[in-house]
C-alpha cells in the first residue's frame, strides 16, 4: 500500500474522528456512537507508531502515549487534592490530599526523569522523540506562566488569599527553576543547547497558537454579531383583549383573599 | 470600570512576564535567538486560528439549531476560515516565507497540524496542574465558621 494512503488510513482519519466524535457526543444527536467514535480514534492515534511506522507524524501519537502514564498520575493528583478539601459535594477523604499531592510530585518527577534520566522516550532506531523536545518546553514554559496567572488573580479578584497565592507563586517559580535547570545541564540523550533552541521555539509556539485562538473568536464573535445586528427588531406583541383581561382577574382572585383566621 | 481593566492588564503581564525572564536568561547564555522562531510563530498563529475556527464553526450549528438555520453566519466563518487557509498558502508557498524544514506546502501543513497536536497537549496538560493547584489551594483552606448555629 502507498505510504501516504496508509498513513491517511491509521493516523490522520483516526485524528480526524477525535473531533468529530467529541462534537457528535456534546451535539445530543449520538453520544454513545460519539464516544466510541472518539476514543477508537484516540487509540488508533495512539499506536499509530506500530501500525503506520513509515510516517513520521505518528511520533507525535507516540510522545502522547508515552506521557499518557504521568499525565494520569498528575490528573489523579489534582483530583484528590481538590476533593480532599473543603467542598460541599464530592468530597473524599482527607488523605486524598496528601495521596494527591504525592501523585503530583512523582508525575513531575518522571516528566524530569524523561528528560534527565534514560525515560525520555524513543522511537525509531533508539532514536529520540522529536516531538519531546517540542513538548517539554511548551509544558515548562505555558506551566509557570498560568501559575503565575493564577496567583495574581487570586491576589486581585480574591479576598483575603495571599497565603494561597504566595503557594502558586512558588510553584511557578519550581517550575521556572526546572526550565533553568534544563537550559543550563544537558539531558540524557539532549543536550542543553538543544533545549535553549527548543524554549525559544516554545514561545513562539506558545504566543502564536494563544493569539491564533484568540483570532479565530474575534472572528466567530464578529460573524454571530453582524448577523444579530442585521435581523429585524421583533415586532411587539398586541395588548390583551377584554377577554383575556378578565381571564386573568378570575385567576388572580382564585389566588388573593384566603381564608380568614 | 477602571479598576476591572487594571486587573486584566495585571493578568496578562503575569502571563507574559515569567515566559519573558526565562527568555530573557536564554537569550543571555545563548548566542543569540534562534532563527525559525519567527516562522514557528507565523506557522502556530495560521494554524491555531485556522483549526479553531473549523472547531467553532462545529459550534455554529448549536447555535443554528436555535436560530432557524441560518445560512448567513455558516458563509462568514467559512469566509473567515478561508482568508485563514489563504494566507497560510501565501505565505508558505512565495519567497519560503513560512516553509520550515519541509519539502513543500502539504508537508508543512500536515507538519503544523502535528505540531500543534503535540503543543496543544502540552499547553493542556500545564492547565490541569495550574488549574488544579489554584483549586487545589481554595478548597485547602479550613472551612471558616460564619454563625455560631452551623456548628
Amino acid at each position: 500500500m502507498d505510504s501516504v494512503l496508509e498513513a491517511a488510513i491509521w493516523f490522520w482519519i483516526p485524528l480526524l474522528l477525535v473531533p468529530l466524535g467529541i462534537w457528535m457526543s456534546l451535539s445530543g444527536k449520538a453520544k454513545t456512537p460519539g464516544k466510541i467514535l472518539a476514543v477508537s480514534g484516540f487509540i488508533l492515534v495512539l499506536i499509530s507508531s506500530w501500525t503506520v511506522p513509515s510516517s513520521d507524524s505518528t511520533a507525535s501519537g507516540h510522545l502522547i502515549l508515552s506521557i499518557l502514564a504521568p499525565s494520569l498520575l498528575m490528573a489523579y493528583g489534582v483530583h484528590g487534592m481538590i476533593f480532599g478539601g473543603n467542598v460541599p459535594v464530592g468530597k473524599l477523604d482527607s488523605s486524598a490530599r496528601w495521596s494527591g499531592s504525592l501523585a503530583i510530585l512523582i508525575s513531575l518527577t518522571i516528566l524530569c526523569l524523561m528528560h534527565w534520566y534514560n525515560l525520555t522516550p524513543l522511537w525509531r532506531n533508539g532514536e529520540i522523540n522529536p516531538y519531546w523536545i517540542v513538548f517539554w518546553p511548551t509544558f515548562l514554559l505555558f506551566a509557570t506562566s498560568l501559575c503565575s496567572v493564577s496567583a495574581i488573580a487570586l491576589v486581585g479578584l480574591g479576598e483575603d488569599r495571599l497565603n494561597e497565592a504566595m503557594k502558586l507563586s512558588v510553584l511557578s517559580v519550581i517550575i521556572a527553576g526546572i526550565a533553568l535547570v534544563a537550559m543550563l545541564f544537558d539531558g540524557y540523550f539532549t543536550t542543553a543547547e538543544d533545549f535553549r533552541n527548543a524554549l525559544w521555539l516554545a514561545a513562539a509556539d506558545i504566543l502564536g497558537t494563544v493569539l491564533g485562538v484568540i483570532l479565530a473568536i474575534a472572528a466567530f464573535a464578529i460573524v454571530i454579531w453582524s448577523y444579530e445586528k442585521s435581523l429585524p427588531l421583533p415586532s411587539s406583541s398586541p395588548p390583551p383583549s377584554d377577554e383575556e383581561i378578565k381571564h386573568v382577574i378570575s385567576i388572580a382572585d382564585s389566588h388573593i383573599g384566603g381564608e380568614e383566621e | 470600570m477602571r479598576e476591572a481593566r487594571s486587573s486584566w492588564k495585571l493578568l496578562a503581564l503575569a502571563a507574559i512576564l515569567p515566559i519573558l525572564v526565562l527568555v530573557t536568561i536564554n537569550l543571555s547564555i545563548s548566542d543569540g535567538y534562534h532563527s525559525e522562531s519567527f516562522k514557528r510563530f507565523g506557522n502556530a498563529l495560521l494554524t491555531a486560528y485556522v483549526l479553531m475556527g473549523i472547531l467553532l464553526l462545529g459550534n455554529l450549528f448549536f447555535y443554528a439549531d436555535s436560530r432557524h438555520r441560518p445560512f448567513a453566519p455558516l458563509v462568514g466563518m467559512m469566509v473567515a476560515i478561508g482568508i485563514g487557509l489563504l494566507v497560510t498558502w501565501a505565505l508558505i508557498s512565495n519567497d519560503d516565507l513560512l516553509l520550515e524544514a519541509n519539502s513543500g506546502l502539504r508537508a508543512q501543513v500536515l507538519s503544523n497540524i502535528v505540531h500543534l497536536l503535540v503543543s496543544a497537549t502540552a499547553m493542556l496538560l500545564a492547565a490541569v496542574l495550574a488549574i488544579g493547584a489554584t483549586f487545589a489551594m481554595i478548597t485547602g483552606r479550613k472551612r471558616s465558621i460564619l454563625f455560631e448555629e452551623e456548628e
